[in-house]
Order: C-alpha cells, then sequence, then structure tokens
C-alpha cells in the first residue's frame, strides 16, 4: 500500500513540474494573414459529333448487343450465336466497319469499370478475329458505368447495362 | 393549415446549404464557448454559423454558444475564468469584425485557455465582404491548429462531378466547392461524361478523364484560366489520372495493346515509363505522399485487389496489399503512410474500408450499399466519398475520430470528389 501512494505522490509531482514547465515555455501565437482570391473560370467541352451510321448498317446491327455476368469478360454461349450472325453479315459485305463498345453495371469502382468494359469490347473483338475478320474493321471503346441502359439498382437492370454494342 | 406549412419550410430552405447532419462524434470532444463575434449582425452571424459548422464537422468539438453560457464577456478583463470551467469548457474564442475599407474587412479572434487562464493565441484574418464564407473558414482554421495541433481543412476545397438528366441527354459538371459543398464553381461543362478528377499538388490544375472527343482521354485545365491540354496525344484511350506528390509526374492508366496497363508520365519533357505489365486490369494508380510507392488495383489474381510498386527499388515487383474479399479497389494512401482507404465488397455492398498496414485485417467504415470514391483530406482527418441510396447519389464525410456528416444534397447525380491541398 505505502508503494502505491508513493507513486502516486510522484504521478502528482512529475504532472504539476510538467504542466509548469508546459506553462512558462507557453508563448502566445500572433498570426495575421489574408484570404487567398483565386479565380475560376468556367469551360464548355465542345463534343465532337458522332458520324451517324447509314441507315442499312444501322438495321443490320440493331439488336447486336451481348451480355456479360458480373466482373466478367468470358463470352456466354447466347453472346456467340450473336456474333456469329455478325460475322456472317460482315463476311456477306467487305465494306462494314464496326465500332464495340463496352460497358458495365454501375457496382464497384468507376475506372475498373472502365477497364472492364473495355476487355468485354477486346473480348469480342478476339472472336471477329479468330473467325476470319480483318482487325483494321474492328474498333474497340469503353464507356464503363457511365451509360447504363436500365437505370435500376437490380440485378434485372445490372445484367442489362454489363454488355458490348456493336454498331 | 397552409401557413403553418410555409413556415415549417422556409427555415429548412434558408439553412440547407449549411445545414449538415453529425450523426456521432468524438467521445471526449473539445469544449469551446464559441462567444458570437462583435460587428454588423447580417455578416456576424454567417461568421458565427459558419464557424460552428466548420468545427462540429470535424468532430472534435463540443461547441457552447452564448445563450448557455453564464456571461458573454467581450475582452479579456471581463473573463471570469472559474465560470466557464464550472461548465467544464476547456477554451473561449471571441472575436469582432471590422471593416478595414470600403472595400475590405477584417476579422480579430482571440483564443483563451480556461485552465491556464491565459490568452493562447491572438489573429487577425483580412478579406472581402463577399467572401466572407472564406474568411470565416480562415478562423475555423485557425482555431482547430490552436487548439489540436493539427491543420484545419476548413478553407480546402474539394472537385466533383455532378450529372444532370436533361430531356435526351445529360450534361456533365466538373466542379469545384468550398469543403463545406457551398460556394459551387463549374470548371467544366459537358454532353459527354467527365470521370476521375484529380488535383495538382498545388491545387491551381486539375486532370481529369473526358470523353468529349468519343472515348476516353485524360485532360489537365488550369483553375485560373480555364486553359486546357490533353495529357498526351495518343489515338487510344487514356484514364485515371492521378498526380506525383512533387506534381512533375502524372500516372495514367492507358490502353495502348488493348489492355488497361498503368504509365508514368513525365509533365517536363512528355517521356512516358510503363509501370504495369499484365494481361489483366491494371489501373486506379495513386502515389504515397513521399511519392516512393504507388498503389493500383489490379484483376491478376482473378477479381480487383489492391498491390503496391516501391519506385525507389531496382526491378520492383507488385506486392499484393489487400486479401479479405473478392473486390479491394481504388485504394489511396493515408496521409502518414501508415495505411490505406479503398472500396471494398462485403456481401453484396459496397463500403469505404481502412487497413493498418501494421494490421492483417481491414475495418469497413461505412454502412450503405453503394459507397465509392474514397478522398482524404490534406491534413489525413476526413474522408469524403460519394454515397448512392435509391438511385440518388451524394456526397459524405467521416472523419477518423467517429464523427459522420453529410453535404447538402444537390441537384442531379453528385459523384466522384476529390480533396484538395492545403489553400491557406
Amino acid at each position: 500500500m505505502p508503494s502505491i501512494n508513493n507513486n502516486k505522490a510522484q504521478n502528482f509531482l512529475f504532472c504539476f513540474s510538467f504542466m509548469m514547465i508546459l506553462s512558462s515555455c507557453s508563448s502566445m501565437n500572433v498570426t495575421e494573414e489574408r484570404v487567398y482570391e483565386g479565380g475560376i473560370k468556367t469551360v464548355e467541352a465542345s463534343v465532337a459529333e458522332v458520324s451517324e451510321l447509314d441507315y442499312e448498317t444501322k438495321a443490320i446491327f440493331a439488336n447486336a448487343t451481348v451480355f456479360f455476368e458480373f466482373d466478367s469478360y468470358n463470352l456466354t454461349s447466347k453472346s456467340i450465336q450473336t456474333l456469329k450472325s455478325v460475322v456472317s453479315v460482315m463476311n456477306q459485305n467487305e465494306n462494314i466497319k464496326i465500332t464495340l463498345a463496352g460497358h458495365a453495371d454501375e457496382r464497384g469502382t468507376r475506372e475498373y469499370n472502365l477497364a472492364l468494359g473495355q476487355r468485354r469490347a477486346e473480348s469480342v473483338k478476339d472472336y471477329f478475329i479468330l473467325n476470319g475478320i480483318n482487325s483494321s474493321k474492328v474498333s474497340v471503346k469503353s464507356y464503363g458505368e457511365e451509360r447504363p441502359v436500365a437505370s435500376g439498382n437490380d440485378e434485372i437492370s445490372y445484367s442489362k447495362n454489363r454488355r458490348v454494342e456493336i454498331n | 393549415m397552409k401557413k403553418i406549412f410555409i413556415l415549417f419550410l422556409i427555415p429548412q430552405f434558408i439553412f440547407a446549404e449549411l445545414v449538415l447532419e453529425i450523426t456521432k462524434g468524438s467521445d471526449d470532444p473539445f469544449v469551446i464557448a464559441l462567444l458570437s463575434f462583435d460587428g454588423k449582425k447580417a455578416l456576424t452571424d454567417e461568421v458565427d454559423a459558419i464557424i460552428n459548422n466548420d468545427l462540429k464537422r470535424t468532430g472534435e468539438f463540443k461547441i457552447i454558444k452564448d445563450e448557455k453560457l453564464l456571461s458573454s464577456p467581450s475582452n479579456e478583463e471581463d473573463i471570469n475564468f472559474n465560470e466557464f470551467r464550472l461548465l467544464g469548457i476547456n477554451y473561449i474564442v471571441m472575436g469582432v469584425l471590422e471593416s478595414e475599407d470600403k472595400f475590405n474587412l477584417s476579422a480579430s479572434y482571440e483564443i483563451y485557455n480556461v485552465v491556464s487562464k491565459k490568452k493562447i493565441r491572438t489573429s487577425k484574418v483580412f478579406g472581402i465582404p463577399n467572401k466572407i464564407k472564406q474568411l470565416s473558414h480562415y478562423i475555423s482554421d485557425g482555431i482547430y491548429e490552436e487548439i489540436t495541433g493539427i491543420k484545419g481543412v476548413a478553407s480546402t476545397k474539394i472537385l466533383y462531378i455532378t450529372e444532370i438528366a436533361e430531356e435526351k441527354k445529360s450534361l456533365y459538371e466538373l466542379i469545384v466547392a468550398d469543403a463545406d459543398g457551398a460556394n459551387e464553381q463549374v470548371l467544366l461543362k459537358s454532353y459527354e461524361p467527365i470521370i476521375s478528377p484529380a488535383w495538382s499538388p498545388d491545387s491551381k490544375q486539375v486532370a481529369y478523364v473526358s470523353f468529349e472527343t468519343g472515348i476516353a482521354k485524360v485532360y489537365i485545365q488550369d483553375i485560373a484560366t480555364g486553359k486546357r491540354r490533353v495529357a498526351i496525344e495518343n489515338t487510344k484511350q487514356i484514364s485515371s489520372p492521378s498526380w506525383s506528390p512533387n506534381g512533375n509526374f502524372l500516372s495514367m492508366t492507358m490502353y495502348q495493346d488493348g489492355n488497361a496497363e498503368i504509365y508514368i508520365l513525365n509533365l517536363k519533357n512528355n517521356n512516358l515509363t510503363r509501370l504495369t505489365n499484365h494481361y489483366a486490369i491494371d489501373t486506379e494508380s495513386s502515389w504515397s505522399s513521399d511519392g516512393s510507392r504507388i498503389m493500383f488495383t489490379s484483376g491478376r489474381s482473378g477479381s480487383p485487389q489492391l498491390y503496391e510498386i516501391k519506385l525507389r527499388k531496382y526491378n520492383s515487383n507488385p506486392e499484393r496489399i489487400t486479401f479479405e474479399g473478392n473486390y479491394n479497389a481504388k485504394g489511396s494512401y493515408l496521409k502518414n503512410g501508415d495505411g490505406i482507404i479503398f472500396v471494398h465488397r462485403a456481401d453484396n455492398d459496397f463500403k469505404i474500408a481502412l487497413k493498418y498496414f501494421n494490421e492483417n485485417f481491414i475495418r469497413p467504415l461505412t454502412e450503405s450499399k453503394l459507397d465509392e470514391s474514397p478522398s482524404i483530406s490534406p491534413n489525413g482527418n476526413v474522408i469524403i466519398y460519394a454515397v448512392t441510396e435509391n438511385g440518388e447519389s451524394l456526397l459524405s464525410g467521416l472523419t477518423l475520430s467517429g464523427a459522420k456528416f453529410r453535404l447538402p444534397a444537390k441537384k442531379g447525380e453528385v459523384r466522384e470528389p476529390a480533396w484538395s491541398g492545403f489553400l491557406r
């Protein structure tokens, strides 16, 4: 018991002297400053005109969209059915050039989804090249999660948004 | 009935910009008496309200205002310190707002330590009447740094993206606002998506991704002049910009060979250095505060996980730093380098999480279903992030001391907040 009391006393002494040192050292802070006035300029981006496809090509690819599982860029057997018909149309018409736009659902981070959309579009491009389409006829881009077709927050909407559109 | 309805509505409308929802604060806050500023009431009311909100938002203060005090002294001689001590108050703040001349005003304020019965700070801030908000934030930061010993972030800014649906398309805006969400100004308007805003370390420029040409490209824009340019000319898409702490480099994700890989662009000579080389996705690079490490998201294990590369090591290989769960992405380093903040998937929810390097588990910090884009304040104490609830997205914040707050709702979707450096 006495030793504990002794400790308490020591602690108190230590704290007290520490506070004395602190207060004797502390000096008042004096500051003067001016609010920084940075200007801001608004810029408007001029959005590039997207060249419209001719009516015939549009009609052929009207429903050419393939869908994917969450965080996946593997083609499903249903996708391959769609792609097969696109390949046969392209083989019949040498002049057709296509753009593959990859998309993702809103879950997960935006940049990862942008990369995922790109991978999905690349998977489709790989399929075309394997099936004899010249790679110069296929261009690829991604919109990530920025261009959803279904706006709901449920699996049905998500599954509609995980897609590659062929145009 | 109608009259009552209006009465209830008006006060809410007036304060819509300022009211913050503090859900939880520190368990052991500093107790301060925040006396109303002397001066023209129309101005001092606003100053008092902003300082009150700024300090509250940190979660580290319990604020006692005049009406709860036994006296409201207006100078040092009038202070009865024992009276304040009885109320459990640690500090007293008082000040005065004065016009200097037609175009300038100043705020002088003093902070007293109730225990030592001493004046510990006397400060003066000069400003202009139509920037009274900024002036108030400077005072808040002075109070915060005097009492906590840490620099305040009330006078810093945030960048974010808004999307407003119009008849056929959406209008996207890159916006800069004060840290409390007020004083919004538009940096860029576009009818194509804008994503991934990032500050230069001196907070004078911003980098972002714009789809205005039809594909994703990284742009660098000067805030004051509006001058902008693409970071590097390239026919393939480029995204996810992140500035090195010294401002000399910009790491980006490039799609040269179809796949997302991280490159470092030297902004002085436009030289590109490739950082990653893997058939899986590599993106979302971010730098440690000392510039010695880059963290990024990679799908190389089969699911998105965080990895880091040590830049000052010869032939450094990426090392995996997250192992829990099947989705860990968009990491940023804590300012002191002790750990990381990132987006973590738990069951079907995406949450903001924290992992300290000396712990082998992660700490989820948020409870919503779809939280994303965490950004850390320059003093390292606050995290701001985007929450999606019922199809709406807005900005929320949390402090490492345990406080949570929500920035006022805006029209349209609000997302991808990015916190500036210190501006004061």
